[in-house]
């Protein structure tokens, strides 16, 4: 059964003249236990729709789906309450910057403890509060903070990136949620550091069987960790496979240039000589193209580009093109 | 820690002595002779001059001068009233209290209503009750005080006659000063009518610190509201929603102390605007302070008290600033210790 099952997700901008499609329908399926990664350059909606998904986005945006399943049960016919009920339940979200996503005038210690469930505590108030405390220490322990004591006692600028980061997938897991969503939760660390994150998430997800949507724009890096990619391009789907299908075979001109454009050691590539790019840059909000939203700077672009493609299916690897690579190889 | 408390004292050690500059150049630029500026001893006789121009070191120069005015102020000596002829200090210290009592209140009474009203506000942003507090902040704001204070005597004391409009308590009690605090020395005394006194001094209290406390209240709301919204628009907001906090929660746990922190870095600012405001009105309600005592020297030209209260009050709104930067501190973990290159 599928985890999560998304289909035709746009995000609407609200604005005085005519309203901005920031995401225009875009798929997503995740299995139980899988790792997925989300790929697209910064300004491609990665962010906005795991948001979507989570429902922190604020009123000036307007979510719409065709269907939005979660384990089976149809979200979209739910009261928002309701749906907020079972998300917040199953799901958790870690952000970008996780210094500015703890509160910094309240010690760590606290905020840990308000995000532990009510219904794993049993007995009196005052037997709660002491439970609150312990599962505050035990959630620092598996994310691998040994020194709880001093850890507790800090407030946020008195601890580094990493810790803070450690700290914010520590109170993710304080709902034993079924779903963690990384939105770029290394952006701005250092290697040794990432590093030390991605493997804290992928112990999770073995030990725990976590699914993982991990939101990232470094295609290279992700590789290493998911199962499986959904690639977006200025809030429209792109591409989705298995890591090895994306990597080895992308069938869209986009992901192609994605791959190309990161060096590889195993490529040859002639001293000095230029990476592959595309021509141009992300088109801003107000001025996006019809059709396929690639079409402008596509190296394959031909008349039929002003109309979306349909989602075309090859072995559960999926390609949003009119002309999509599959023959080049073979 | 110890190093704020340092750094707090050392501005304040600067602050003063530049203050007692601008208070000694004061009785240079005064009309009149300097020397009975400085002590209001308008009928002393030709050798008590000289006695008291070697008292203040006139024969030596400018610097030596300043020295020994400052010695005379450390020893509370700051002349005597060309009025009443009575020492400054004594007239500044029956009447201090009473202000100090009005202001604090006053200030208690803004932040207490004006804060939580701006947070609401915050909370219910482009909705009719934030556009309604809106409109009754920039209203209050722009009362001008004279007239809010004249007003309000003419309905509530003399059309309903629900207050007394003039004084700080009815002239049928007597108190015992012991702190020169009057609700305190209510309080404090044995009299048979203390509670009839307080009460009686309560009632003479609400109008006047209404009419201060409004134009604050009103800064204090706009001020919460723009800081409640910037704190409701981070990142550490949104994390707490999808930790999966209700609003209620958010709102009480993270957002209210980390808005009051901003909002009380300008408390202390405002206090300033605050005893302005309290000056005029202790005028029009006869209170006995020292803002209309220092009005009133102003229109006798009593070149020695003015010297002497812009002292005493200035030195008043700098301890308010400082115990102010004290309980932002102690709100603020961030503020506590020295950051590394920062400050």
């Amino acid at each position: 059964m599928n985890l999560i099952d998304i289909r035709n997700l746009s995000i609407e901008l609200k604005t005085a003249s005519k309203p901005i499609f920031a995401v225009d329908r875009v798929n997503l399926t995740m299995k139980e236990g899988e790792v997925r990664g989300l790929v697209g350059e910064s300004g491609s909606g990665k962010s906005l729709l795991a948001q979507a998904i989570v429902g922190v986005l604020d009123e000036k945006w307007r979510v719409d789906a065709d269907r939005f399943h979660w384990r089976g049960n149809d979200l979209m016919r739910l009261s928002p309450a309701e749906r907020k009920a079972i998300i917040t339940k199953d799901v958790a979200m870690i952000f970008q910057e996780p210094m500015a996503c703890l509160d910094p005038t309240t010690s760590i210690g606290e905020q840990l403890e308000e995000a532990v469930d009510a219904e794993q505590l049993t007995g009196f108030f005052w037997q709660k509060r002491q439970q609150r405390k312990q599962a505050a220490i035990n959630l620092l322990h598996k994310v691998g903070i040994k020194q709880h004591e001093v850890c507790v006692k800090s407030f946020p600028h008195q601890l580094t990136d990493a810790l803070c980061q450690r700290v914010m997938i520590a109170m993710a897991l304080a709902r034993r949620p079924m779903l963690l969503i990384a939105d770029e939760p290394t952006a701005a660390m250092e290697s040794t550091n990432q590093g030390q994150i991605f493997r804290l998430l992928a112990s999770l997800n073995q030990l725990k069987n976590m699914s993982i949507l991990l939101i990232s724009h470094d295609l290279e890096n992700v590789t290493h960790w998911t199962n499986t990619i959904t690639v977006m391009y200025s809030g429209q789907f792109v591409e989705a496979g298995t890591t090895e299908q994306i990597f080895n075979q992308p069938y869209h001109p986009y992901t192609r240039a994605l791959v190309d454009s990161s060096p590889r050691a195993n490529r040859m590539i002639p001293n000095k000589s230029r990476l592959m790019t595309l021509p141009g840059s992300i088109p801003i909000l107000q001025h996006l193209p019809i059709g396929c939203r690639l079409g402008p700077r596509c190296p394959r672009a031909q008349q039929k580009c002003v109309h979306a493609p349909k989602i075309k299916n090859f072995h559960s690897h999926q390609v949003s093109c009119h002309f999509p690579l599959k023959d080049s190889y073979s | 820690m110890l190093i704020f408390t340092l750094r707090r004292l050392s501005l304040f050690i600067f602050t003063i002595l530049l203050l007692t500059l601008l208070s000694f150049s004061l009785s240079f630029l005064f009309p009149g002779d300097q020397l009975i500026n400085l002590t209001g001893q308008l009928n002393a006789s030709p050798e008590q001059l000289a006695i008291l121009a070697n008292d203040y070191n006139q024969q030596f120069g400018l610097l030596s001068q300043y020295f020994s005015y400052l010695n005379h102020l450390f020893h509370g000596e700051m002349g005597y009233s060309m009025n009443s002829q009575l020492p400054i200090a004594t007239e500044v210290l029956n009447r201090l209290p009473a202000t100090i009592e009005l202001t604090c209140v006053a200030l208690l009474v803004a932040m207490f209503f004006g804060i939580p009203i701006g947070f609401c506000a915050a909370i219910y942003h482009r909705k009719l009750p934030d556009n309604l507090i809106l409109t009754v902040a920039m209203l209050g704001y722009s009362i001008p005080v004279f007239w809010l204070g004249i007003l309000a005597i003419l309905v509530f004391s003399i059309q309903l006659g629900w207050l007394p409009s003039a004084g700080q308590i009815s002239l049928l009690f007597e108190i015992e000063p012991v702190t020169g605090l009057q609700l305190i020395d209510i309080l404090l005394s044995d009299n048979e009518y203390k509670w009839q006194a307080f009460q009686d001094a309560t009632r003479h209290l609400i109008l006047p610190v209404i009419v201060v406390a409004l134009a604050p209240a009103t800064i204090f709301m706009r001020l919460a509201r723009t800081a409640m919204l910037e704190v409701l628009d981070t990142h550490y907001i949104k994390a707490a929603k999808a930790k999966g906090l209700t609003f209620s929660q958010i709102i009480y746990r993270h957002a209210m102390r980390n808005a009051f922190i901003k909002v009380i870095r300008d408390v202390g600012l405002q206090f300033a605007n605050l005893i302005t405001i309290a000056m005029v009105t202790e005028v029009i309600f006869s209170w006995p302070g020292i803002g209309r005592w220092l009005i009133e020297s102003i229109y006798q030209r009593d070149y020695t008290a003015i010297q002497g209260g812009l002292i005493v009050l200035s030195t008043f709104i700098f301890i308010v600033h400082i115990i102010i930067d004290f309980v932002y501190a102690a709100l603020n973990p961030l503020a506590r210790e020295p950051h590394h290159g920062a400050r």
